[in-house]
């Protein structure tokens, strides 16, 4: 009994620490800028070069003791301090952490500077200090008051991991602390409203989605039947001591309905003259039955298996 | 300082500003007779009581004029208000999942199991949502809304309720009330259809009884029938999920109580709570509307096609059939889920026309392949649309 409690409590927290670790791998970088002269000021007043974080996840993300890095050689460089309730980022929203070399200065300010005119790699790591979540090289291209975002934070859209430029003054302006695209409509109705006027497509889609699940099921639990039967057929040979031909043949009757039998022992009654002195006449009628367990909703519905 | 009588008055006034007779509107009692017409329908006609008292009466809860500027915290859309707080179960979609939880511990899939083809069926009937998906998109609607209101030709009212809830939060009351009213009608809307596609030859097709399923079958039915269809459609999982869980704790044998309770009080209770805030949510200003006109005409056309399809379907597949096995057409209609209702339907139309031909349990396969099919296709629309 201990050991079977044991081992449910191991894949209990086998499955909590794999449901942790999925969500990390949630965590992304996902805007920088390293020369911050007219962007926005953290809460001392000071323009410093920030690094945004996403959870691109649908559920909250605890971030505390992950590790962000500017250096691949050291990436246990800056660890998110525990015991913050901010480090907790709620479903598909950004946090951003300010590269400032003050650590002192409160859990969003890291323990490094970002240097403008070379090329910045920034990593984050899972807790291990091993784990690799995401990572960024930042060109030296980049100009003061520009930022280097992703193009789009849906994991789903083709070029989801390609970044771009960005500017306070063009068409795809600085964006901290929020999403990358500034949304107002839903993406997908959008597409299907523009692409699939009529709604052909989207029935073809998912008819043929519906039809696939139900085949699949269908293929599925007929081949589990047959392997049922031929197991069942195996077992029953196996109790009466006879072969699986045999249990065939026993299984596929030449006459197997009882309207038949019935018929063939009226016609043998006949033929050997074997009526005798009552005068009843037997016959088959179809009676109608009003009940029948065929039609019975409570055997259908209500009745549960006992084991 | 006014006097005493002053003093009364103006409370008076104040009170009788506050009471429905002064708030009432033309609009609150139309939905007041609808919501009497639907209790009435309930008890006088049989008309899927369990569903249509709850509705009905909510809708008399909902629409009961009160001043909306005066702070009392009772509308079921103010937030904190005991009915917002129960409403939350339909808003965030958990009472759909835990309804289906007790449909799973009801439902026997033997019929299914013993002839998996009949779940092609219960696939056929879902052409109903995206017809109505198509003509919705015609009269305008958006994607996203044309899903939500198509869904009711899976005549199925929790998966209505989950889709709106999350595609069409605004026109869930319609649907959901719609759902549930054509389901109520099936035996009204389905029979003519029935007889209009079958021959009578076809009418007389006697199918071979089910093969007994073995206990093993049956256990092994939910698991492998969640994992398939929720690795095919992940977004049916709520729904799907508890579906086949439900199922797993009646067939195991061994959870015996849990699926006593799932199927029996959880049910229950789930019912009278999302019956009845359905019904509330049918606010006057939110339901009278031309849209819940075109919702209503959208369901009564989505629940013809999907009957019709199963029907056709059917007769489409005999092609392919041997004559010894061929399917009687009239089971088709059950693929539009409506558990265990439109099974019944084919099962009273096959002995009308011959009195010891038992449909019933044939239909029982491509109804409850109908409800797990409309799950499937709900999930479609949502990861498409959401």
């Amino acid at each position: 009994m201990n050991k079977k409690l044991l081992l449910a409590l191991i894949a209990l927290f086998a499955c909590a620490a794999s449901i942790n670790a999925q969500g990390r791998r949630g965590l992304r970088i996902n805007e920088v800028m390293i020369a911050n002269d007219s962007s926005i000021v953290d809460d001392y007043g000071q323009r410093s070069a920030w690094v945004e974080l996403f959870n691109s996840t649908f559920a909250p993300l605890e971030i505390s003791s992950v590790f962000i890095t500017d250096d691949p050689a050291n990436p246990t460089k800056y660890p998110v301090p525990i015991g913050d309730v901010n480090t907790k980022i709620p479903k598909r929203q950004h946090v951003v952490f300010w590269a400032d070399g003050n650590p002192t200065k409160g859990t969003f300010h890291m323990n490094f500077i970002l240097v403008p005119g070379k090329d910045n790699w920034i990593g984050i790591y899972d807790a291990d200090g091993k784990t690799l979540i995401d990572e960024v090289t930042v060109p030296a291209s980049l100009k003061a008051n520009q930022s280097y975002a992703r193009t789009s934070e849906n994991q789903l859209q083709p070029g989801a991991d390609a970044w771009e430029i960005r500017d306070r003054w063009t068409e795809n302006p600085v964006t901290p602390s929020s999403s990358n695209k500034i949304k107002d409509t839903n993406d997908k109705v959008d597409m299907f409203a523009a692409r699939d006027e009529n709604g052909f497509g989207m029935t073809v889609m998912a008819m043929g989605i519906v039809f696939s699940a139900l085949l699949l099921l269908s293929v599925c639990f007929y081949i589990i039947s047959k392997i049922g039967e031929r197991a069942s057929k195996i077992n029953k040979a196996k109790a009466h001591n006879i072969t699986l031909a045999a249990t065939d043949k026993e299984s596929h009757p030449s006459h197997d309905s009882g309207e038949e039998i019935a018929a063939i022992v009226l016609a043998l009654h006949e033929h050997l003259n074997t009526h005798d002195t009552e005068n009843t006449v037997l016959t088959i009628n179809k009676v109608k039955r009003a009940y029948s367990p065929w039609s019975s909703k409570i055997y259908n519905m209500r009745e549960m298996p006992r084991r | 300082m006014p006097s005493f009588g002053d003093f009364l008055m103006q409370n008076l006034q104040q009170f009788w500003h506050l009471t429905g007779f002064y708030n009432a509107t033309w609009q609150h009692f139309v939905m007041l007779a609808v919501g009497l017409f639907f209790i009435w329908l309930a008890i006088k006609k049989d008309f899927e009581p369990m569903l249509l008292v709850p509705i009905g009466f909510g809708i008399l809860i909902g629409n009961i004029p009160f001043n909306t500027e005066a702070g009392l915290e009772i509308g079921i859309y103010e937030e904190g208000s005991v009915l917002n707080i129960l409403y939350n179960g339909v808003s965030a979609g958990w009472y759909p999942p835990l309804i289906f939880l007790g449909i799973g511990a009801m439902t026997d899939f033997s019929a299914l199991i013993a002839n998996p083809k009949l779940m092609l069926i219960g696939a056929a009937a879902q052409f109903g949502i995206f017809g109505a998906y198509m003509v919705a998109l015609l009269l305008g609607f958006a994607p996203d809304q044309a899903g939500a209101i198509a869904i009711i030709g899976g005549a199925d009212g929790p998966t209505a309720i989950f889709l709106s809830s999350k595609l069409a939060p605004n026109l869930m009351g319609a649907i959901a009330v719609s759902a549930y009213s054509y389901m109520a009608l099936v035996p009204v809307i389905q029979p003519p259809l029935m007889r209009l596609f079958t021959t009578k030859k076809e009418r007389l097709i006697k199918m071979k009884p089910a093969r007994a399923v073995s206990q093993n079958e049956k256990i092994i039915f939910p698991i492998i029938g969640m994992l398939l269809t929720c690795f095919v459609v992940p977004s049916g999982i709520p729904l799907l999920g508890m579906l086949f869980f439900g199922n797993l704790l009646r067939e195991c044998g061994v959870t015996t109580r849990l699926a006593k309770t799932a199927s029996n009080a959880l049910t229950d209770i789930v019912t009278i709570l999302l019956g009845m805030t359905v019904g509330a949510s049918t606010q006057a200003s939110e339901f009278l509307t031309a849209e819940t006109i075109f919702i209503f005409a959208l369901g009564f056309m989505a629940f013809i096609i999907a009957s019709s399809s199963g029907v056709l379907f059917v007769k489409i597949f005999n092609l392919f059939l041997p004559k010894s096995k061929k399917i009687n057409p009239l089971i088709g209609n059950a693929g539009v889920s409506a558990v265990p209702m439109s099974a019944r339907i084919s099962n009273n139309l096959g002995l009308e026309y011959d009195p010891s031909n038992y449909l019933l349990m044939h239909a029982m396969g491509p109804n409850v392949s109908g409800v797990i099919g409309s799950a499937v296709a709900a999930g479609v629309l949502l990861g498409f649309l959401a």
